[in-house]
């Protein structure tokens, strides 16, 4: 690389950065919020009604409970393991990163006030999700989990395990994300101490995020340094390429779905379809989720959880695209 | 002697949280410094500045928390790496505002672009409300309106163009459109971050423009002519751009110049602003 050619790769990549920093930002203060003074009982007890309604209560809940994928995969199996049943649980694990308010703003943002991208955006999402829920709805949440988690844990819980040590457990709290003391019952803490532990889990929740972040921008960075303009609009200029070139993106560059948007925006020579493609699958599957889903999951269902989200995703993009429902 | 092993085991203990609150002050206060810097509108543009400096305010104090208030946890590869990754990020940012300052992109560089970058703070680009919306030139009254607007016009076939126009943009000149007396007027169009960013350009001829050179900057008074024969293909031999932006030039037609004069750069040469309607943002 050039020291040109390194010039506009570090100005993208801050720029992106700090397009998509706010908005990071703000999810890792709303889920540090509900971590803090939210317990999980109210979706448990909710979730517990027909299929169908089990399946719309896990499809909006994000709306309540916003997570970005990068989180979301503890957050189900815990549900699971807690008894929510999987016609709940898996709408919430697809859906969430997408349709939660801070996902929806920031579509809306980058994409200048466009309804109609964050509209299709949550409804390409909302497909698959509801269709995995009715798929895996009827099997006992205890089945689709994995004995034991065989890869990496992720990183929420490699802090707790490493919290729980006796080390750990000798000061007043566990240093795990949630900021709670688990050696004692949840209760709800005090002002001060919860707003110390809604300050604390907001930082370490925006870095582990923001990881994903800036390796995102960076791919974007290297996307848009290397990637000869020609090539560019040769992929762009035909749906067949462009679709599955963007959905390849996605699982790639596994960009934060809080902020993807930004970096789906900057692609501006793409059509419409692809970049609906790039947003819808990015939060459902990723280089993040991928082992995650490995981990946690029964084989079969993890092969599901990363076929199906990316065979709908293609279907109903192309669908769009080629019926010229969308340009 | 026990009392101070248990302090330095304490001290051991919440080590990583009190490094996670060093890095976030450093993003945070990296945030909050370009928010208020002249030289915010390189990377984004300026309508989200209070929101820059807001977040950087808030991961200040976020950052703050997990300095003076850590809690015990062992340190981990996974802590460590992203530690390491918002630094390098912070390192990168770094040299990109440094070479914004001294060394910016072509379309980039502004009046003030040479100019201490800490010295004054953000602003909105200045819309340098003009004195006369419809300026007269040679018995002709013009519309002003900027490159992008006319170009996002065309692009969405209005029908409703103004006839004559003038708009201001940088020269770009290659010796191929040189052969065919022709220049490039192009401006850099920014919607949310300079990685979405365009450079839109015309082919453009006429009065006042045989003698301007690549990097001068002109108002240029005149009005859309359709390309056709020899010149209908000469917007594929304009230069693709060598900066961040993706580079296109219009197509169809061309701008002919009745009237052409200089100006300086603008303090944002960038725009950030596209009506479709008047007034226009000029």
């Amino acid at each position: 690389m050039d020291s040109s050619s390194f010039a506009i790769f570090a100005a993208i990549v801050t720029s992106i950065v700090l397009e998509a920093a706010p908005f990071l930002l703000l999810g890792s203060l709303l889920s540090s919020l509900l971590n803090v003074y939210v317990g999980d009982g109210a979706l448990e007890k909710l979730a517990r009604r027909s299929l169908p309604a089990q399946i719309g209560l896990g499809l909006v809940a994000g709306l309540f409970l916003p997570t970005c994928e990068c989180g979301v995969v503890p957050v189900t199996r815990r549900l699971l393991k807690k008894g929510v049943p999987p016609g709940a649980a898996i709408p919430f694990m697809l859906a969430a990163p997408v349709v939660n308010p801070v996902s929806l703003a920031s579509t809306w943002v980058a994409f200048q006030g466009d309804l109609g991208m964050v509209a299709w955006r949550a409804a390409l999402v909302l497909v698959p999700a509801a269709m995995l829920g009715w798929a895996l709805g009827n099997i006992k949440g205890a089945e689709l989990l994995r004995g034991q988690t065989v890869l990496l844990p992720m990183a929420h819980e490699a802090q707790e395990q490493q919290a729980h040590t006796p080390q750990a457990h000798a000061h007043e709290a566990c240093g795990c994300d949630c900021g709670h003391d688990h050696s004692q019952p949840h209760v709800r803490p005090s002002l001060v101490q919860g707003l110390l532990e809604v300050l604390r889990g907001t930082g370490r929740e925006f870095l582990e995020m923001g990881l994903f972040l800036i390796l995102g921008a960076c791919a974007a960075g290297l996307f848009k340094v290397f990637l000869p303009q020609e090539w560019l609009g040769f992929v762009s200029a035909n749906l067949w390429l462009a679709v599955p070139a963007m959905m390849l993106l996605a699982v790639l560059m596994s960009v934060c779905s809080e902020a993807d948007a930004f970096v789906a925006a900057s692609l501006t020579m793409f059509p419409r379809p692809a970049l609906l493609a790039f947003l819808a699958l990015g939060p459902m599957l990723d280089l993040k989720l991928l082992p995650a889903f490995l981990s946690v999951f029964q084989r079969r269902v993890a092969l599901t959880l990363i076929l199906a989200p990316a065979a709908a995703v293609y279907l109903l993009t192309m669908g769009l695209g080629l019926s010229g429902v969308l340009p | 002697m026990s009392a101070a092993v248990g302090f330095f085991a304490g001290f051991r203990l919440r080590l990583q949280d009190r490094v996670d609150g060093l890095c976030l002050l450093c993003m945070g206060g990296f945030m909050a410094a370009l928010a208020r810097s002249q030289l915010y509108w390189y990377f984004l543009n300026p309508k989200f500045s209070v929101l820059t400096l807001s977040a950087g305010a808030l991961l200040l104090l976020v950052g703050l928390a997990l300095l003076v208030r850590p809690l015990p946890g062992a340190p981990s590869m996974g802590r460590l790496w992203r530690q390491a990754v918002l630094l390098g990020f912070l390192s990168l940012a770094a040299t990109a505002w440094g070479q914004a300052a001294s060394e910016p992109f072509a379309g980039a560089v502004s009046s003030t672009s040479f100019e201490d970058p800490s010295l004054d703070s953000a602003q909105a680009p200045d819309p340098e409300a003009p004195v006369d919306l419809h300026p007269v030139r040679g018995g002709e009254t013009y519309l002003r309106l900027n490159l992008a607007e006319l170009y996002i016009m065309l692009d969405k076939g209005r029908t409703d163009l103004p006839p004559r126009f003038a708009l201001r943009a940088m020269v770009v000149r290659t010796p191929k459109l040189n052969a065919h007396g022709q220049v490039l007027l192009k401006r850099t169009a920014v919607v949310c971050c300079l990685a979405d960013s365009l450079e839109l350009s015309f082919l453009a001829s006429g009065e006042g423009l045989e003698d301007v050179q690549t990097g001068d900057w002109v108002e240029v008074f005149g009005s859309l002519e359709t390309l056709s024969g020899a010149d209908a293909n000469l917007p594929k031999a304009a230069p693709k751009g060598e900066g961040p932006s993706l580079a296109i030039t219009y197509p169809k037609s061309r701008i002919r110049a009745y009237a052409t004069e200089p100006m300086r750069a603008p303090d944002f040469p960038y725009l950030f602003e596209f009506r479709e309607q008047e007034p226009y943002a000029w």
